[in-house]
């Protein structure tokens, strides 16, 4: 009874601080244009040109109101930078086919006959290179790691373009909240799907859709192992019974997802359960696996019945690796006998507990407005999660109108990481990207490749883990490279610094207005200056203002 | 939440005395005082074999004849005078893949020991897996944050840290290096700089005033630090290297990983923990006996170690260089002329400290029923217990317990090859 009373004085508090927050932000320091510089790097990626005066004229609140409902902007500019990009629209299966595992290729061609059966290495014979180059332009196939490249391209397009800032910014949020490592076995095939239909639908909607979305997404199943996760106790089916048959499908329970569904995507490590938890937990999702994960198998005896209309890379149920008895989960009976409904039920229960709207609130302040989240403002945040079920809309409301996102000390507090660098550097020279591996590199370079994050934690928010000289100077080599026009596939005019270049003072000025909003030390701007004695200072001064501690931050 | 670099710079070093500013000892003079005030800086280099080399290939035992039925086409033959391509005798049981002969004069000077039949206790099949668990020596546990190697160096700070404390010798840094403790990730030394072309200088000098500010923030604060390294790496002078002892580094990016580590070693620059690694080790098809596939990898591998350990001379007296890969290959050949995804491993471990010229650890035997799952080499050694063995007895880690979360590791479990 006391927890709930408590609850309700934090809602009625909640309230009330959203009302007051706008008042109180503008009396404690931020200017309006700095509030709307703070909104566009928080919600989205930075300025482009403009950006300030548009959300002026249109008011900071409608502006943050607009970007809460994403599916009402039109956003025609960056859905065709990404029409070309193909894998975005291909089911799992089609990307098998197109671009095939090369080994797995190979195989299929001895299989045919197009290769010899007895050979060692065909891919290192000529003759036979021959021969698959030739499939492969017959084809029209390419090589796997078209794939990353694409969906980095796509990831990179829609930041830089999209009119839906806030969306974008959601995405990459969830893409690192429910990491998936891009380098596990077939994950690469299986990603395109989940950023489409995964991550993306359910960014902005409720948190336990979006759960559900993830603990039935192939690339979650296949990273975290469950898709081989069965009760010891089921049939073999007849080909597991081959003497022969590979190590891989060796069959037990694994609680690696029943863990980290836990631990990662919703408790939180100090959330209140125990191992024998993750045990139950692990019991529910048995079952839970993709059909055909590598896709078709090559001269594979055609399927029958129900299997038959199952689509190769796909999630499904199979009842009959299912531990059908009876489970307890953080105290709440599992009935015998539930089948699939077992894993919905677990689901359900992480959602809609305490610990999950704490741990997501902590993580969303984190992000959004400081390293050190401050306790008053995630219990606020866990409320509004609570009281929304976990409407995520809501719960962003009770963030950015919070008196704690709108303070100075909120005010470019935050480093921002390598995408978040790269994005809003691009963005605020108005520079045209195709989002290709020559700007993706740079990310890489910095430390944090996009689905390159190997361990299921994602990337750290918090600055103090990561910032590094390794990385920081990449951050300086980026911003040079940026301003001298040589990050491939990207291209930057520099013309709207020098148009009325005639005093020196003028470049400078007009830089740093530009992509600082003119905040940067007396000390620093000292030093732009003296650059203008060298050949070609545009480029330079703005390659430097770009390496500025300032504009690492947001 | 302060900067924990920053706390232990300030921790308190007078250095009026080297007539040097006040405002934040710098890198180089940690590096200056590092020298005078310890005792010699000891370096470990851990190298990895990602991929899963075939350690029965590597370290062969061909004292036992079950090695020989498991792999008709593609076993080492016995050591024989007149046979190049013979596995080098060690002790009358295991003997050499001869691309590794230039170990043998380390193994007979008694500075190269082998722990055999070691590695990971989880049974993971899988590359990704079982590379991250030897990366953060937690098998069976995903979700531990930060490396083994990375956990080190947060046990014991370092108030004299150097900028080059811990160097990886990759592009992206590895899961092993992952954590709170800083380190430096470079493919190559000479990317470590300022790169605007002719411009490097002006704009690096630009930088430098601009990350002069005295705001205590984090970005600043690792400005000035990668700028004293940025300063110190360019009197180092890559390009200008010349390895000593003769040494001949093999071409290719594993060699020259390792001159740039010896570089990085001589150059005084607080070099503790430095890590490089090599692929290729997958050999499912055509893995090749005394030549081929496998036999042209361990060149390059042996060859690289070989001559950093050369080049290196009598600094490898504070030096250990520690190999590992993430598991071991099928006992058997499979049908494909190759082996596939096994268990137990061969590890190296090379030092002038090194107790060598002995192959440490348990031997299970490759008879059918010591197999593990009736196929791979047994385990007997968890590589925690020689990870931990270099970390404590070599690096001087007094806090094993933080080092290796969840896993108990007294000296009884040291194989005393140090």
């Amino acid at each position: 009874m006391k927890a709930k009373h408590a609850l309700v004085v934090t809602l009625i508090f909640a309230i009330i601080a959203t009302q007051l927050v706008v008042v109180t932000a503008q009396k404690r320091g931020l200017t309006e244009e700095q509030r709307i510089v703070h909104v566009l790097n928080r919600l989205g990626f930075g300025a482009r040109p403009g950006d300030v005066e548009r959300v002026k004229s249109m008011g900071l609140e409608n502006y943050i109101n607009q970007q809460l409902a994403p599916e009402k902007i039109a956003d025609t500019v960056a859905e065709n930078k990404v029409k070309e990009l193909s894998v975005l629209t291909m089911t799992t299966a089609e990307l098998y086919e197109k671009y095939p595992q090369p080994a797995r290729l190979v195989r299929r061609l001895q299989d045919q006959g197009m290769l010899p059966k007895d050979q060692d290495n065909p891919r290192q014979n000529e003759e036979s290179r021959k021969v698959i180059q030739e499939y492969y332009k017959e084809n029209g196939l390419e090589q796997p790691r078209r794939i990353m490249a694409e969906l980095h391209a796509s990831r990179i397009l829609r930041a830089v373009y999209s009119e839906r800032q806030l969306q974008e910014v959601m995405v990459d949020f969830w893409t690192n909240h429910f990491n998936v490592f891009a380098g596990k076995g077939a994950d690469r095939w299986l990603l395109p799907a989940y950023d489409r239909d995964t991550i993306r639908p359910h960014a902005m909607g409720k948190f336990s859709t979006l759960l559900q979305a993830t603990a039935q997404s192939p690339a979650m199943l296949f990273y975290l192992d469950n898709f081989q996760s069965v009760t010891p106790n089921a049939n073999r089916p007849r080909a597991q019974m081959r003497p022969n048959a590979p190590a891989q499908q060796r069959r037990g329970i694994n609680e690696n997802y029943a863990r980290e569904l836990m631990e990662l995507h919703t408790l939180g490590v100090d959330g209140g359960y125990t191992q024998k938890d993750v045990q139950e937990v692990a019991r529910c999702f048995t079952g839970w696996t993709i059909f055909q994960p590598r896709g078709g198998a090559a001269g594979a005896m055609p399927l029958r019945g129900e299997a038959a209309r199952r689509v190769p890379g796909t999630f499904f149920f199979n009842a009959r690796t299912h531990d059908d008895g009876e489970k307890i989960v953080l105290g709440q009976k599992i009935a015998a006998g539930g089948g699939f409904n077992d894993g919905l039920k677990v689901l359900d229960i992480l959602a809609r507990h305490p610990a999950t709207a704490k741990f997501i609130a902590t993580k969303l302040v984190r992000h959004f407005v400081s390293d050190t989240p401050p306790p008053a403002l995630v219990q606020r945040v866990a409320a509004a999660f609570t009281k929304s079920d976990g409407d995520i809309r809501e719960t962003l409301k009770a963030v950015f109108f919070s008196n704690e996102f709108n303070s100075p000390e909120a005010y470019r507090a935050k480093v921002k990481r390598p995408f978040e660098l790269v994005i809003s550097a691009i963005r605020t020279l108005g520079a045209d990207t195709n989002g290709g591996p020559g700007t993706h590199r740079w990310i890489e370079r910095m430390g944090e490749p996009l689905y390159g994050y190997q361990t299921p934690n994602g990337y750290s928010d918090a600055a103090e883990s990561w910032v590094n000289t390794g990385g920081l100077l990449e951050r300086m080599n980026f911003g040079l490279a940026l301003a001298d026009n040589r990050v491939q596939g990207t291209k930057v005019d520099l013309t709207q610094f020098v148009k009325e270049n005639t005093d020196k003072n003028k470049l400078v000025d007009v830089s740093l207005k530009t992509i600082l909003a003119g905040e940067v030390s007396v000390s620093t701007k000292q030093t732009l200056l003296k650059q203008l004695d060298q050949s070609d200072p545009v480029a330079k001064v703005v390659g430097l203002i770009l390496g500025t501690p300032e504009f690492q931050r947001q | 939440m302060m900067n924990r670099r920053f706390f232990l710079k300030s921790g308190g070093i007078a250095l009026a005395s080297f007539g040097m500013s006040l405002s934040a000892p710098s890198f180089l003079e940690r590096v200056v005082l590092g020298s005078q005030t310890k005792g010699r800086r000891k370096t470990l280099i851990a190298i990895f074999q990602r991929g899963a080399v075939d350690g029965l290939n590597m370290v062969v035992p061909f004292g036992e004849s079950n090695y020989y039925n498991s792999r008709p086409s593609i076993s080492i033959a016995k050591p024989e005078a007149s046979n190049a391509e013979s596995a080098i005798n060690l002790d009358g049981f295991f003997g050499l893949h001869p691309s590794l002969r230039s170990f043998k004069p380390l193994w007979d000077s008694k500075r190269l020991a082998i722990v055999h039949a070691a590695g990971s206790p989880d049974n993971s099949r899988s590359h990704f897996d079982a590379q991250d668990y030897m990366e953060s020596a937690t098998p069976g546990v995903k979700s531990t944050a930060d490396g083994w190697l990375n956990r080190y160096l947060q046990s014991k700070p370092d108030p004299q840290e150097s900028s080059f404390r811990a160097v990886s010798m990759t592009r992206t840094m590895p899961r092993v290096l992952m954590g709170r403790a800083p380190a430096v990730a470079m493919a190559n030394m000479s990317e470590f700089a300022i790169r605007a072309g002719r411009s490097s200088g002006s704009v690096q000098t630009s930088f430098e005033e601009i990350y002069a500010q005295r705001n205590k923030d984090v970005i600043t604060g690792t400005g000035r630090e990668t700028f004293e390294a940025v300063n110190y790496l360019k009197k180092v002078n890559p390009s200008q290297y010349q390895p000593e002892n003769g040494a001949v580094y093999p071409p290719g990016p594993f060699g020259n990983s390792l001159k740039q580590i010896a570089q990085l070693i001589k150059a005084n620059v607080g070099l503790e923990i430095a890590f490089a690694d090599m692929g290729g080790w997958d050999t499912h098809v055509n893995q090749g006996s005394g030549r081929g596939q496998l036999a042209n990898l361990l060149l390059q591998f042996s060859s690289a170690i070989s001559a950093l350990y050369q080049d290196l001379g009598q600094r490898m007296d504070d030096v250990v260089i520690l190999t590992m890969s993430e598991f071991g290959r099928t006992v058997r050949e499979n049908g494909n002329r190759g082996t596939d995804h096994g268990h137990a491993n061969a590890m190296f471990v090379l030092g002038n400290s090194v107790l060598g010229g002995k192959v440490y650890g348990r031997w299970p035997g490759l008879d059918n029923a010591k197999l593990n799952e009736g196929r791979d080499l047994a385990l007997t050694t968890d590589f925690r217990e020689v990870f931990g063995e270099v970390a404590q007895r070599h690096l001087g880690a007094s806090d094993l317990k933080s080092v290796f979360p969840g896993y108990h590791l007294s000296t009884s479990k040291f194989k005393n090859f140090l």
